[in-house]
């Protein structure tokens, strides 16, 4: 248990854990502490001397990031102090003096702690007559980023990400006064597998994606809190959409999951999860059918020669749905998940999961797979091959890996007696063989509860409109319940379906969508069990 | 008048800078009486000596010695910093270069005092040729055994490096320093935690000046009291300063504090060159506010009468001027000097630095605007206090002192207001485009 100490912040006493950072601790209680270098999961640096407060009433003013709560302590913000007003103000002059006022072409516009700092706290015209330093424009740091010398504040929070989270150490300030800039040396450019993760940190316009540069302003985009279906880590992002794309891919503050950084896999790849060419309607054996058709014609998948491959990015809910099937009508069937693991370096491991399945907690929670998950999965594709599968029937593009769906592994599905594919990519090799081909739905075009590998229960946003004529698994699941007389609940959208399976899990029991979203809730013991 | 010299009282001798010549002057024979005694007992004398630190901030040296946490764990490390980099200041060099052994044998004996087995001497880049001597003297001392370990029997061991900046004022400041030192960017750390608490690769840290370190042979060898007999009561003993500008006779000068200035300037320093008239002086090194010359009277060179007066005795760097000095050119100077030093680190000294020079150098060119002195006052204010080290008010502090003390010097230049100078921007701009055509 952690001690408590009372800190009086603004003239009102609060309870806060001793040794807590005073931005963190006002931010806990709703005062908010302008801020540029500190981030809570770096080191303090305390150069750019916007987060001054008074402390004790004394008349020298300190940096709340490099305070900590004690019993006592009495911090005057800006709302009680005139003081802490004008550095306030004085701060953001300083640093706009050398700032280039071109919020119209920047990236940042609309999103930078700059520009909306400088509307809370100062908002004056600039008093400085003189000629702006001049200092490198669009200079690449390394293939993801690019660096505008001029906008950047110096606050050294890249630099530092670089030094202590991915101990690469690529970026440096170089110079001294306001000739400062970051700087990489050529020879080493930002090339860390977490590079992309210095833009979300930049406050300002200075670090940007080349991927991304100049494509819209913010303000024109869709955003929605997401969790990449990379890996098991389970980031949380925030994806920004504008006309059905993705135009950037953010992370967002979870202390507990990802800090603010998210791998380059994720982040530039995250359109991998949208194939460019679809599956669209449903055929079996070639022709255009209805769903129930295609789901009457899944009646033979009975029996032991019955092998169910699932994707490891379905959401949990169809997860449940799927153990729903198991038990009752397809109780002889395999059920298995596609789990490979694979080696990561150093630098990966700060972040990234050792495998691609994003949800496989949420499977072993549902109790669908069990055991020893790739071997499971080996001993399954082996059956393929030797032609002891019967029946194979495939949820998800990554039901089998793309790794693994070589020609021998196609031609063997397609010596199958029954085979179905429930999947997005029309040039996946599957879809070619498969009796029944049904048009699914991404990951991102649907919203569902995903478990992460420290059981953390997380709900992922629909990113992005589904295209026409595609079908959401759970229907297909449901519509496959039908057919063997499973009762189920008739089920309009995305929601219903959470809705119900929040209700139907003990293991939840008490949880809301929206207290998902607020808390990210971790469930079992530390063993992910 | 002769002065009693403390420190400079062998630096004539042509063969001071060797360990022979040093000691056939008494050197290297307290330290073996100092070796003896209890490192407390050596705190408590240096304490009673009232020995205060000779860099620019005055802090009592033994007060800041007992800072160290006793019993860490961790060593101790002890910091000479000779990073002399002060415009106007050039005292400590002549001890480096002079009497490199003095300085050992102080660094010793506060090794010994603090229970320290390592220290340094960061000496300044462009310091080539004082570099040389007190490597030398080092190599020397090691060679006699009066480094290294079991240091005159006594079973201490000390090591000692020297080690040279790469041409940065801010590593003067102790933290920037011992970054420096670590190798990485010589820039301020935040402080809390204070170097006598994590200093040095996370240890315990003592940062003293070159002189202060100098002036512990005399204290430990005829004791606190002969120390105090010298100086005034809070500024005993004695200070070098070093003199520069429009005097006679410039050069580091040995005076016991307390010493009348005007006297100090007419007599000692042979009066202003060309027989002209006193206009100012900076007592302290460029980072503290000038003095005009009606402001020196009755002054004495203590730590407490030159801070009456309105300035800092800092760091013993002492500028005078004469009569024909452009105060407007001074502030430019130094303001650049400030603007070209500034670590880059926090806002407000990277940025206001640069604002201020160009200010002055826009008024010291003739285009001076209405407001201006009021602004670079303002300016200054919001730096003073906002930094992570004290090079905030290093600059903006003489800044506001030359305006305030030479306000007719700044108007006078100042001719134009924002109005009148933006219509002349304008026309010119007109000007450059129909030209282009």
């Amino acid at each position: 248990m952690t001690e408590l100490v009372t800190i009086t912040i603004d003239g009102e006493d609060h309870k806060v854990a001793k040794g807590m950072n005073i931005v963190d601790a006002a931010a806990l209680v709703g005062v908010d502490i302008p801020h540029y270098c500190y981030h809570p999961h770096l080191s303090v640096a305390g150069n750019c001397r916007m987060c001054q407060v008074e402390l004790n009433g004394r008349p020298k003013l300190e940096i709340a990031c490099n305070t900590t709560a004690s019993e006592g302590l009495k911090v005057n913000t800006h709302h009680t102090s005139k003081a802490v007003k004008d550095a306030q103000a004085a701060t953001l002059e300083f640093i706009l003096i050398n700032h280039p006022l071109d919020c119209t072409v920047c990236d940042q516009a609309g999103h930078c702690k700059l520009q909306d700092y400088h509307y809370e706290y100062n908002a004056r015209p600039s008093r400085f007559l003189e000629e702006k330093e001049h200092k490198v424009k669009a200079q690449p740091l390394g293939p993801t980023v690019m660096l505008d010398g001029e906008r950047c504040i110096m606050c050294s929070r890249c630099v530092r990400f670089c030094d202590e989270i991915t101990k690469t150490s690529e970026i440096g300030l170089i110079n001294r006064g306001d000739k400062t800039v970051i700087a990489v040396d050529p020879k080493h450019p930002l090339s860390n597998p977490l590079s992309g993760t210095v833009v979300d940190l930049c406050p300002v316009g200075a670090l940007t994606h080349r991927e991304w540069r100049f494509n819209t302003r913010i303000w024109f985009t869709k955003q929605a809190d997401a969790i990449c279906p990379g890996c098991s880590t389970g980031c949380n992002v925030k994806v920004a959409t504008r006309d059905g794309e993705v135009v950037q891919v953010k992370a967002r503050h979870n202390a507990e999951v990802n800090k603010e950084w998210l791998c380059d896999e994720g982040r530039y790849g995250f359109m991998r999860f949208l194939p460019k060419k679809r599956i669209t309607g449903v055929q079996v054996h070639g022709k255009a059918a209805s769903l129930q058709d295609a789901a009457k014609a899944l009646k033979g998948m009975q029996g032991e020669g019955t092998y169910v491959f699932i994707a490891p990015d379905l959401t949990t809910e169809e997860y449940r749905l799927l153990k729903k099937l198991k038990d009752t009508a397809l109780k002889s069937a395999h059920f298995v998940l596609a789990y490979k693991e694979r080696s990561l370096t150093d630098v990966e491991k700060v972040l990234i999961s050792p495998d691609y399945a994003p949800n496989f907690k949420g499977a072993l929670m549902c109790g669908l797979v069990e055991g020893n998950l790739q071997k499971n999965y080996e001993d399954a594709l082996a059956a393929v091959i030797d032609g002891s599968a019967k029946q194979v029937l495939v949820f998800g593009d990554r039901g089998i890996l793309a790794s693994d769906a070589s020609v021998l592994m196609t031609a063997a599905v397609g010596r199958a007696s029954l085979t179905a594919f429930i999947g997005t990519d029309a040039t996946h090799p599957l879809a070619e063989v498969c009796s029944v081909v049904i048009g699914a739905r991404s990951i991102l075009e649907r919203s569902g509860v995903l478990v992460n590998r420290g059981l953390r229960v997380q709900y992922t946003d629909k990113v992005i409109e589904p295209p026409q004529d595609t079908v959401p698994t759970w229907k297909v699941l449901s519509e496959i319940a039908k057919v063997f007389v499973v009762a189920l609940p008739a089920w309009i959208s995305d929601r219903d379906v959470t809705l119900w399976y929040l209700a139907e899990e003990q293991k939840l029991a008490g949880m809301t969508i929206k207290s998902i979203k607020q808390n990210s809730l971790v469930i079992g013991d530390a063993h992910g069990n | 008048m002769t002065h009693k010299q403390i420190l400079l009282q062998n630096i004539h001798q042509p063969n001071q800078h060797t360990i022979s010549g040093y000691e056939s002057r008494g050197g290297y024979q307290t330290i073996k009486k100092v070796l003896r005694m209890d490192p407390a007992a050596v705190i408590e004398e240096v304490k009673a000596s009232g020995l205060r630190g000779r860099g620019g901030a005055g802090f009592s040296t033994g007060t800041k010695w007992g800072f160290v946490p006793k019993n860490s764990g961790k060593p101790v490390y002890l910091l000479n910093n000779a990073d002399e980099s002060e415009p106007g200041t050039f005292k400590d060099r002549v001890l480096l270069e002079r009497d490199p052994h003095l300085c050992i044998e102080g660094m010793i004996m506060a090794g010994w005092a603090l229970q320290s087995n390592w220290s340094a001497v960061y000496i300044r880049g462009e310091y080539g040729y004082p570099f040389t001597r007190i490597n030398e003297a080092v190599k020397e001392a090691y060679a006699k055994g009066y480094l290294g370990e079991n240091i005159f029997g006594s079973g201490f061991t000390h090591h000692m490096v020297v080690h040279r900046g790469a041409g940065a004022y801010i590593c003067g400041e102790e933290t920037a320093l011992i970054n420096s030192l670590e190798g990485v960017k010589g820039q301020p750390r935040l402080k809390p935690p204070f170097p006598a608490v994590v200093g040095l690769y996370g240890c315990p840290t003592i940062v003293n000046n070159t002189e202060t370190l100098a002036a512990l042979p005399f204290i430990l060898e005829h004791g606190a009291k002969s120390y105090t007999a010298l100086g005034t009561e809070k500024s005993p003993g004695t200070k070098l300063f070093s003199v520069s500008g429009h005097v006679n006779k410039p050069g580091v000068y040995e005076i016991e504090l307390g010493y009348p200035m005007e006297k100090f300037i007419y007599e000692d320093c042979g009066g202003i060159r060309g027989g002209k008239k006193l206009k100012a002086v900076i007592p302290g090194g460029s980072s503290v506010p000038v003095l005009r010359a009606d402001e020196i009277k009755n002054v004495t060179m203590d730590y407490e009468s030159i801070r009456d007066a309105g300035s800092m005795l800092g760091s013993g760097g002492f500028i005078v001027m004469d009569e024909d000095t452009d105060m407007v050119q001074v502030a430019m100077n130094v303001a650049h000097f400030y603007s070209h030093e500034s670590c880059g680190q926090c806002t407000p000294c990277r940025e206001g630095g640069h604002w201020i020079e160009k200010i002055f150098t826009r008024i010291h060119h003739g285009n001076g605007l209405a407001g201006d002195l009021e602004l670079v006052n303002n300016v200054c204010g919001q730096i003073a206090g906002h930094t992570i080290c004290p090079f905030g008010e290093a600059l903006a502090i003489p800044a506001m002192s030359f305006i305030k003390k030479f306000p007719e010097e700044f108007k006078g230049l100042i001719k134009d207001s924002l109005v009148g100078i933006n219509k002349k921007r304008e026309l010119m701009h007109y000007e450059e485009i129909m030209g282009a055509h």
